[in-house]
């Protein structure tokens, strides 16, 4: 896959971020961008090379392992912002009783 | 003795995990025994080896410096470790009564401290990411920890806001190691001094400097801060103004040695600028003691950032040593609120009168506290100002600039100072633990006013002897400047107009601040192409 393809995709995702009126909606562009951030490291990784480095002895044109390493962990904390994003929502209207932006600021008293 | 900055974030991390664990009041005190060994390990360290005048780089596991996880020390990360092991030990005496059988407020407290001395030493780009994640996960924790709906609504817009910034920080960390192929800074500093070609470098460093633009609070995207700081409990609204908002200003130090791109000083300069202004509007308008407070670190941050992307060396130096000045009085200021707000249960600043009679000491601390954030010579604030307007003499703009922020800091702590004055008919509270914590930090405030020479000799190794404390003339203009604050309080902030409430009543939203994020990034894009 193209980086510049993935690199649209992140743009979705800002575009999301700036004009999305549910928190829900802005949490899903947060991931929305998360994700495609990371395809866009994986697609840069694999550039030099195609063959996996390990199982096989002297490997030619092996592809770069250090991107996916970091992207795992890329990962692991973009699901645990979600996650505790996604609790904090629920609290948010279980206090405000809405999920909308700008009640929310209209509601702040 | 040569894995000390690794046990430097071990041992805060275990300590947390043992308390969680056990979960018995007896059991807490080992926050102690752990803040007392760290003390003694880091002075160990910074005694063995001579002061860390060489760079002193550690990589796990034995591998090269360009494929392993590297850890470095040098004067400048020792002396944030020295800074953050102090004000963890403050906060600690401060919260103390209160929570000291709350283990999950010990565990997430001590569990930061890790992270954010691991912020200090890493020497790799990716690594620095996920400190900066961490760090900002557990401090959303701790800043809802009242669990009320103002803190948690904060908290949320802090993680949302904070990690899409990190999002950019990715997208540059992709550029860089596509040029570099590695992510250790120094080879990169390296490699990145060799390049011809420095388009996408540039575009790198756009990307990075955008995330650790939201992560330190500059010019437009800094609304996540009022809200937290003024959300959080005391204890952690002092931790996140006077340090944790530092960890976005330390990146920038960082990434700035290893990019050396001189021709976007002057953008940050006035991006301080900015930043310093709009701080000083908004904290004018508010009438919340903590949200005043929380603006001022804004200001304040514009300052340091007025001061660290300067080339000249005495200007740097001033924004460095103004890092270190604003964590002790602006933690005083928040403890300070803290304890005012416990007592009388209000936060307008126009409805709390009379402090000083029914709290001495604090009053005393905290105007303390305020003579130094105002700059008055003796205190530690007239010092890192009078240096970095050293650094600027040459310009008269940028002298103005000074002047001006300084002018409205005073405006603003006239207005804060207000409370002390009148009666009250509250009940007098005692706060010892808490008057310990800010004594000790009015201690620090007086000490680094006067005694900064040999201190600043031993750490950054520039002689200060210039800035003359006892100087007659640095003494008329501070009085000056506080009676024309005092004419500007009277005649214009007190009547209250309505473009003050106005303004007070500003709120971005969510959307907007992206959009402006983005705005930024934009403005940056433009700026490295004339």
């Amino acid at each position: 896959m193209n980086p510049i393809l993935s690199f649209i995709v992140v743009l979705i995702g800002i575009y999301g971020l700036a004009t999305s009126k549910n928190i829900i909606k802005s949490i899903v562009c947060l991931n929305i961008t998360q994700t495609a951030v990371i395809l866009v490291f994986l697609n840069f990784g694999a550039f030099h090379g195609s063959n996996i480095p390990i199982l096989i002895d002297k490997v030619i044109d092996m592809t770069d392992p250090l991107p996916q390493a970091l992207m795992i962990t890329a990962i692991v904390i973009g699901a645990a912002i979600t996650a505790l994003a996604l609790m904090l929502s629920i609290k948010i209207f279980h206090y405000y009783g809405t999920l909308d932006w700008k009640e929310l600021i209209e509601r702040e008293g | 003795m040569e894995f000390i900055p690794i046990y430097l974030i071990f041992i805060p991390i275990v300590a947390a995990m043992i308390i969680y664990l056990f979960n018995n009041k007896y059991v807490n005190y080992i926050i102690f025994v752990a803040q007392t060994i760290m003390t003694f390990l880091a002075v160990i360290y910074y005694k063995v080896y001579d002061g860390l005048v060489v760079d002193k780089m550690i990589v796990l596991g034995g591998w090269d410096k360009r494929i392993g996880i590297a850890l470095k020390s040098d004067s400048l990360s020792m002396s944030f470790i020295f800074l953050s092991i102090f004000i963890w030990w403050i906060v600690i005496i401060y919260c103390w009564d209160k929570r000291k059988t709350d283990f999950k407020f010990l565990f997430f407290l001590m569990f930061l401290q890790g992270t954010f001395l691991g912020l200090l030493q890493t020497n790799d780009l990716f690594n620095l990411f996920i400190f900066i994640e961490i760090t900002t996960i557990i401090s959303t924790i701790l800043i809802i920890y009242k669990k009320d709906g103002y803190s948690v609504r904060a908290g949320f817009y802090y993680l949302l806001l904070n990690s899409t910034g990190m999002i950019f920080y990715l997208l540059g960390l992709i550029l860089i190691y596509n040029i570099s192929g590695t992510l250790n800074m120094e080879a990169t500093s390296h490699k990145i001094s060799l390049l011809t070609d420095t388009y996408p470098v540039k575009m790198a460093y756009i990307f990075i400097m955008s995330a650790i633009g939201v992560k330190s609070a500059f010019f437009p995207v800094y609304n996540w801060l009022p809200k937290a700081h003024g959300a959080a409990p005391s204890s952690i609204s002092a931790l996140l103004s006077g340090l944790l908002v530092k960890s976005g200003v330390y990146a920038f130090i960082r990434l700035n040695q290893m990019f050396k791109m001189e021709s976007f000083y002057h953008f940050f300069f006035f991006l301080g600028f900015f930043t310093a202004i709009s701080g000083i509007i908004f904290a004018l308008s508010q009438k919340d003691i903590k949200q005043i407070l929380a603006f001022h670190t804004i200001s304040q941050i514009g300052i340091i950032l007025m001061g660290i992307s300067s080339i000249d060396e005495k200007t740097y130096v001033g924004g460095l040593m103004h890092i270190f000045n604003h964590a002790m009085f602006k933690s005083l200021l928040f403890m300070g609120a803290g304890i005012i707000i416990n007592t009388y249960g209000i936060r307008r600043i126009t409805d709390i009168r009379g402090v000083f009679k029914k709290l001495p000491y604090t009053s005393i601390f905290m105007i303390i506290g305020m003579l130094s954030i105002t700059g008055a010579p003796l205190f530690n604030g007239f010092v890192s100002k009078t240096v970095i307007k050293y650094g600027v003499k040459g310009s008269n703009i940028k002298s103005t600039m000074l002047f001006i922020i300084n002018l409205g800091t005073s405006i603003s702590f006239i207005k804060l100072s207000q409370i002390f004055f009148g009666n009250s008919r509250i009940k007098r509270s005692r706060n010892i633990n808490g008057n310990l914590a800010m004594f000790l930090l009015a201690v620090m405030c007086i000490m680094l006013g006067n005694y900064f020479i040999p201190i600043t000799k031993g750490f950054f190794g520039v002689d200060l002897s210039y800035v003359k404390v006892m100087d007659i003339g640095n003494w008329i203009n501070y009085i000056m400047t506080l009676g024309i604050g005092y004419i500007v309080y009277k005649k214009i902030i007190a009547k209250d107009y309505s473009i003050i409430k106005k303004i007070r009543h500003i709120n971005i939203s969510f959307g907007t601040t992206n959009f402006l994020l983005v705005m930024f990034i934009f403005i940056m894009i433009l700026w490295s192409r004339y």
